[in-house]
């Protein structure tokens, strides 16, 4: 409790930091800001073009009941991926390169880690907003959008409490950045982001069964339901979603200010 | 009311031989890991009373840094408490957290709130900040393009004017200009003044006199000596003393230079009890004792000695009123002793030039010209300048 009020009294700190961030970002750049517009936009085609177009993987039909664009379908996946995983490897990176400061000043370690969600954040945002913007172009939205708010809360939870964890055993060994980045590339994979989870269950229920309990499944699931199909996410995942999200920020906090009070001197 | 009890605190650090710097080392290194025990702080309890300065002194890595830093909250204690009370500014690296990418304006505003300020404290404060550090001109460029000098200077403005209750400084007002350190002294002194409590670890013991309420002297990780700025200060300047005399004699003794008693020296101190010593003591009696290198053969001798410091600026001059008692040819090895009481120079290494004169007075020829060198220590804080001058103070008010 004393280390959330200490974030909080902290919180110009973080604000700053994630400022600095932004600023420092596109500085003596000729495009500047549409960079951040590029990166997404380049996957996005990369993806639709293997895995829409080659692969031919089919979008189930949108909640309008007449589109049905692949890479839209994607597109409300992606985002919530790059978010995740913008936030767990940002956490890792702020932390460890935030060292020679911890070292000079004193200031909860979490802050360099929570100012990076702050830019991957931002970022999300402006893609939901494209998503959406396209959306609306469509004629696809409905009122389930209300949800939106609650799920970017619940990604962010999650992803910050994973980050916090992983970014403070990483200052005591360094395989860890090398392990996530690697369980990152094989989690893209395992969950339902480039192919539908129709296509595992066509394969194999069961193993679609343990594909649903990735928790970021169920995130991709949730946005694809308000921003695409236009359904409401299941009674147990809007109740279990949220709550698990918070008990693994709650557990990541905990982790991290247990051992990161030792980690000045670490670093 | 103390600002900062530290209350037996200690604190080790691993120093790994071998360090498991990874998970399959940590493996297959099953057991225990190889590492020594470093303690840098053992038990050390020390109160700081709110408005007063404390002065940490002692040599290169005897814990006053680590201390530091735990008040800072930077480290934690192994073991023991560190409570403060109030905002801490640590000036342990000035200008750290500087984006070089930013402007000074906008390094001003991030360097402020990582030392804790939201952005209506920083607007306040911010015209203060550039007027001290005398940038205005160059605020809104990249502090890259900063000489190191500029990026100093913005740094200590920002960690001293946020307003801080405790203020923790280690050995950074050391960098920047004659000018800039002297306003950082003064304003240190205004700060002091305004009752924030500062905490400072110099090797600069005029410094630290001049300012400091208590001193404490640390000594391989344990506190040597705590209290009064003056004694303590005498304290470990009088085991540094003694530390350099051994070290002295033991490289006498390496190049075979130890003294036989009788002639083989020149030139040596001893007290008045007639017991050689390494070096003289500002504000205490001391003799200078030379042999003639040679006989000489005039019937009277008169002597002076004169005092240059190792440049070359000469201190003063002394000489004898009237001829020595001893009459007529001096053997070779023969020994004069001059004695001051108190000796009045500033502590430093010394050239003596003792002219031996054939006749009554000094004005007579001289025959002979020979120099020494010594040294002079201080064992309270010692005087500016060269020497300190003797005089006395009265107070002539209602007269």
């Amino acid at each position: 409790m004393k280390s959330v009020s200490e974030l909080w009294a902290y919180r110009n700190l973080t604000y700053n930091l994630a400022q600095r961030e932004l600023r420092s970002r596109y500085k003596k750049s000729l495009l500047g800001w549409l960079w951040s517009l590029l990166n997404p936009a380049s996957v996005l085609a990369v993806y639709t073009l293997v895995f829409g177009y080659f692969f031919n993987n089919q979008a189930p039909t949108a909640g309008n009941g007449s589109t049905s664009v692949f890479a839209l379908y994607l597109f409300a996946g992606l985002w919530v991926w790059n978010l995740f995983n913008g936030t767990v490897l940002g956490a890792i990176a702020a932390l460890q390169s935030s060292g020679p400061l911890l070292n000079k000043v004193y200031f909860p370690p979490a802050c360099p880690a929570l100012a990076n969600t702050i830019t991957v954040l931002l970022q999300a945002l402006i893609e939901a907003g494209i998503l959406l913007f396209i959306m609306i172009l469509l004629g696809n939205v409905g009122w389930m959008l209300v949800l939106f708010p609650l799920l970017i809360l619940c990604i962010t939870l999650f992803s910050v409490g994973v980050g916090l964890a992983l970014s403070v055993y990483n200052v005591f060994y360094r395989d860890v950045n090398y392990l996530v980045t690697i369980g990152m590339n094989v989690l893209f994979y395992a969950t339902p982001i480039i192919y539908p989870i129709a296509l595992v269950q066509s394969k194999s229920m069961t193993l679609a069964r343990i594909m649903e309990l990735n928790p970021i499944a169920q995130y991709v699931q949730w946005s694809r339901d308000i921003f695409y199909g236009l359904t409401m996410p299941s009674a147990f995942s809007l109740i279990v979603v949220p709550l698990a999200s918070f008990a693994v920020f709650v557990l990541g906090l905990v982790i991290f200010n247990r051992k990161s009070r030792d980690i000045a001197q670490e670093l | 009311m103390n600002a900062i009890e530290v209350h037996d605190v200690s604190k080790r650090f691993r120093l790994y031989k071998d360090r498991p710097g990874s998970v399959k080392q940590l493996f297959t290194k099953f057991g225990r890991p190889k590492y020594d025990d470093f303690w840098a702080v053992r038990n050390v309890s020390l109160d700081i009373n709110e408005a007063s300065v404390a002065g940490l002194i002692g040599h290169n890595g005897c814990g006053k840094s680590t201390l530091l830093r735990m008040m800072a909250g930077i480290h934690f204690p192994t073991s023991g408490t560190v409570a403060t009370r109030g905002r801490i500014s640590a000036l342990l690296e000035l200008g750290a957290g500087f984006h070089p990418e930013l402007t000074g304006r906008e390094n001003v505003y991030l360097n402020a709130s990582i030392l804790g300020l939201s952005r209506k404290q920083t607007d306040a404060i911010f015209d203060r900040i550039v007027d001290f550090s005398g940038l205005s001109a160059f605020i809104d460029s990249p502090v890259k393009h900063y000489s190191s000098g500029m990026y100093v200077r913005l740094g200590f403005s920002v960690a001293v004017h946020v307003d801080p209750q405790i203020l923790l400084v280690d050995e950074v007002i050391a960098v920047g200009d004659e000018d800039f350190q002297r306003r950082c002294l003064d304003h240190l002194a205004g700060l002091k003044a305004s009752g924030v409590t500062i905490v400072l670890v110099s090797h600069n013991l005029g410094v630290i006199g001049d300012l400091c309420d208590q001193v404490t002297w640390m000594d391989h990780g344990v506190v040597r000596d705590s209290g009064e700025p003056s004694s303590v200060i005498a304290n470990y300047l009088h085991e540094v003393n003694s530390v350099e005399a051994e070290r002295l004699r033991l490289e006498a003794e390496a190049a075979g230079l130890l003294p036989t008693p009788a002639k083989a020296t020149e030139s040596e101190m001893v007290d008045d009890s007639g017991t050689p010593v390494e070096f003289a003591v500002t504000g205490q009696p001391i003799n200078l004792r030379v042999a003639l290198p040679e006989a000489l053969a005039a019937e009277e001798h008169t002597y002076s000695l004169m005092i240059q410091t190792e440049s070359g600026v000469v201190v003063g001059e002394t000489e004898m009123s009237s001829p020595m008692a001893q009459p007529g040819p001096l053997a070779d090895g023969y020994t004069i002793r001059c004695r001051f009481d108190p000796l009045l120079l500033a502590p430093g290494i010394y050239e003596g030039r003792v002219r031996v004169h054939g006749g009554k007075t000094v004005r007579a020829e001289a025959i002979r010209d020979f120099g020494f060198a010594f040294r002079v220590r201080a064992e309270s804080s010692p005087p500016g300048g060269l020497l300190r001058l003797p005089a006395t103070w009265l107070e002539d008010n209602g007269r």
